[in-house]
C-alpha cells in the first residue's frame, strides 16, 4: 500500500461518511468531494494531530454557483497533498478559521473574506487582504457575477445596470 | 503613536526596505521591536479576474508577468498545470531548456538579493560586485528569450526557444566566470567578520517556527528544513538531475545568505549538467485550444521557495479558475516573528532576508492594449519633463545653477 493509499484507508476508517468521497488523484494528491463545515471541523483537528500534516500550504477559493468551494492543501513530510474540499452556501458563507491549528493560513483566510465574501468566524484582528481601505461593502471580486466592467474604480462604486438594488 | 513607553512607527507603505510597498507598523520598546503588525495587498491588480476572462494561450503571458523576477517559474507551473490536464508529455529537449532556463533565473535571483541584502547593511561594495554578475546571467537570459526579464521561453507544450551550440559554449564561458566569482563569495560568506557579525543572530526563525509558520525556500533552509520541490517532488527535467539540497542551522539572516550563496553554486552545477545531457528532438507538441475539464495542483521550486499552481478547467478555451500561490506568500507569515525581539535598526535587513516580491503577493497587472503609448528617447524625455513643470507654471530651463 503507498503512503497516499494508507492516508486515504485512515481517514476512511476514522470518519467513515468519507468513504466514496476521498480519493487519490495521482501521485502525492488526495482530494476530497464537498465536505460541509461541520464534517470539515471533525477533520481538521485528526489530520494534524495523527496523520501529521503538519504545513497548511493554502486555501483556495473557489465559486461553484450556488456554493462556494474552499480548498485546503495541506502536506506531510511526504510531501504528499491533501486537498480537503470545503463547501458552503453562497448566500450564508460562514466557516470557521484554522489559522489557530495552522498558522500558516491566516492570509488565506483573509483573503478568502476579501475576495469571496466568506465570514471566516475567529479570525484574529489585523489589517485586511488584500483589498484596499474604502473598498464598498458586499463585493466580492472573485465571485463569478461580479463584473469589474461596471466597477468605477475613481469613485469605488459599483454599477451593475442588471441589478436595480446595488448591493 | 505612543502609550506608556512604547512608541508605534508605520514603516511604509513607500519602499519600507526593497522598491515595493508594503506596511509595517512595528511597536517598539526603546530599540526593540516588541509587535510588528503586517499589511500587504497594496500590489492586488486582480490578475486571476483577469484569467478567467482570457484563453490559455493568452494567459501564460499574464501569469509570467506575476513577478519580473521569477516570471519563467510561475510560467513552467502554469504550462505544467495546463500540460496535465490536457494528458500530454512535452519532449526532453523541451523539459531540459525549462531547466537551464529556470537554474539561469535562481543564479539571477540570488545575486540580486544578495546584492540588495548588502545594500540594506551598508556592504556596497559587495552590492556592486553582485549586480556586475548578475548582468552576466542577464545577458544569456536576453539572447536566449530576447528580454532581461520576462523571458517567454514557455509555451504550452514545451518551449518557444532553442538553444544552439554557440549559446551553449556562451552559457559556459558566462558559468565559468560566475563560478570563479562565486567562490569568492562563499569565502566572503565564511571569513568577513563584519558581515558575519552584522548578520548573524538577526531576524530568527527558528526550525520549530518555520515549520510552524509554513516557511519555504531559503528561509526554510536555512532553518535546516530540507524542503526543495526539485527534491521532494522531481518535475520535468529534475527527475534525471541530481540536486543537492542546501540546508543550514543558523536559522537567522546569516543562515538564509550562505544557503543562497551555496544554491548558487548548485545551479551552476545543474546548468552544467543540463548542458552536457541536452537532449535531440523537438521543443514542443501540439496541445488542443480547448483543455479537458479538471483540476489540478502543481508545484514548482522557484528561487525564492515552493510555488504552487491551482488550475481549474470547464472544458473550453478559457480557464475556470487560476490560482496562484507564490512563495513570498508563504513566508509573510513567519516575517512577524522574525521581526520581534530584534532591533529597530534590524527590521531592512529582516524583511528583504526573506527575498519578498510584494507583486507575487498580490499578483499581477493587466495593461489595456489600444491605448496611445508614445516612445521617448532622452533629449524627448527631459524636453516633456520641462513641458510638464513649465505648464504648471514652473521654468526649470529659467533657474540659475
Amino acid at each position: 500500500m503507498t503512503h497516499d493509499e494508507a492516508v486515504v484507508t485512515a481517514l476512511c476508517k476514522k470518519f467513515p461518511f468519507l468513504s466514496e468521497r476521498i480519493s487519490v488523484q495521482r501521485e502525492k494528491r488526495i482530494f476530497t468531494k464537498p465536505l460541509t463545515p461541520e464534517e470539515f471541523q471533525q477533520i481538521i483537528p485528526y489530520v494534524h494531530r495523527e496523520l501529521n500534516f503538519y504545513r497548511a500550504c493554502h486555501v483556495v477559493g473557489t465559486d461553484d454557483g450556488d456554493t462556494l468551494g474552499l480548498l485546503y492543501i495541506l502536506t506531510d513530510k511526504n510531501n504528499t497533498l491533501l486537498i480537503l474540499r470545503e463547501s458552503v452556501p453562497k448566500s450564508n458563507p460562514v466557516v470557521k478559521s484554522i489559522s489557530s491549528i495552522y498558522p500558516s493560513i491566516l492570509l488565506h483566510e483573509r483573503e478568502l473574506a476579501d475576495l469571496f465574501g466568506v465570514v471566516v468566524e475567529g479570525l484574529p484582528e489585523g489589517p485586511r487582504y488584500p483589498l484596499p481601505d474604502g473598498w464598498p461593502e458586499g463585493n466580492y471580486p472573485m465571485r463569478k457575477e461580479w463584473n469589474p466592467k461596471y466597477f468605477d474604480k475613481n469613485t469605488m462604486t459599483y454599477n451593475d445596470p442588471n441589478v436595480k438594488e446595488v448591493k | 503613536m505612543h502609550s506608556d513607553n512604547r512608541i508605534t512607527i508605520p514603516i511604509g507603505p513607500q519602499h519600507p526596505s526593497l522598491d515595493e510597498p508594503g506596511r509595517f507598523d512595528i511597536t517598539l520598546e526603546g530599540e526593540k521591536v516588541v509587535n510588528a503588525v503586517i499589511g500587504v495587498g497594496y500590489n492586488h491588480r486582480g490578475l486571476e479576474k483577469t484569467c478567467e476572462s482570457k484563453t490559455y494561450v493568452q494567459n501564460l503571458y499574464i501569469i509570467e508577468r506575476v513577478c519580473g523576477i521569477c516570471s519563467h517559474a510561475h510560467g513552467t507551473a502554469f504550462c505544467m498545470a495546463i500540460e496535465q490536464l490536457a494528458g500530454v508529455t512535452i519532449p526532453k529537449r523541451a523539459e531540459y531548456i525549462r531547466a537551464v532556463v529556470a537554474e539561469l533565473e535562481r543564479l539571477h535571483s540570488h545575486l540580486l538579493w544578495l546584492g540588495v541584502a548588502c545594500h540594506e547593511i551598508g556592504f556596497d561594495t559587495m552590492f556592486m560586485y553582485t549586480w556586475r554578475n548578475r548582468e552576466k546571467v542577464l545577458d544569456i537570459l536576453a539572447d536566449l528569450g530576447g528580454n532581461r526579464v520576462n523571458y517567454g521561453v514557455n509555451t504550452i507544450g514545451g518551449v518557444r526557444r532553442d538553444i544552439d551550440a554557440d549559446m551553449v559554449e556562451t552559457i559556459r564561458k558566462a558559468l565559468d566566470a560566475l563560478e570563479e566569482e562565486t567562490k569568492h563569495y562563499v569565502e566572503i560568506a565564511y571569513t568577513e567578520t563584519t558581515l558575519i557579525s552584522r548578520l548573524k543572530g538577526v531576524g530568527v526563525l527558528s526550525h520549530e517556527d518555520a515549520i510552524r509558520y509554513g516557511a519555504v525556500g531559503p528561509v526554510a533552509r536555512a532553518a535546516g528544513i530540507a524542503h526543495d520541490v526539485r527534491v521532494d517532488e522531481p518535475y520535468g527535467a529534475y527527475k534525471e538531475i541530481p540536486v543537492k539540497v542546501i540546508t543550514d542551522t543558523h536559522a537567522d539572516v546569516y543562515g538564509r545568505t550562505v544557503v543562497r550563496i551555496l544554491e548558487m553554486q548548485e545551479s551552476i552545477n545543474i546548468i552544467r549538467f543540463c548542458l552536457d545531457n541536452l537532449p535531440d528532438g523537438p521543443l514542443s507538441v501540439r496541445v488542443p485550444r480547448r483543455i479537458p475539464a479538471g483540476e489540478t495542483i502543481i508545484r514548482v521550486e522557484a528561487p525564492r521557495g515552493e510555488n504552487i499552481h491551482y488550475l481549474r478547467s470547464n472544458g473550453s478555451d478559457i480557464p475556470d479558475r487560476v490560482r496562484v500561490r507564490a512563495p513570498t506568500e508563504a513566508n509573510w507569515h513567519g516575517m512577524k516573528h522574525m521581526l520581534e525581539g530584534g532591533y529597530l535598526a534590524d527590521v531592512p535587513i529582516t524583511i528583504a532576508a526573506i527575498d519578498p516580491c510584494y507583486s507575487c503577493t498580490d499578483r499581477a497587472i493587466v495593461v489595456k492594449s489600444g491605448a496611445k503609448t508614445d516612445c521617448y528617447d532622452w533629449r524627448g524625455l527631459r524636453q516633456y519633463g520641462i513641458d510638464w513643470y513649465k505648464k504648471r507654471g514652473i521654468d526649470v530651463t529659467a533657474l540659475k545653477v
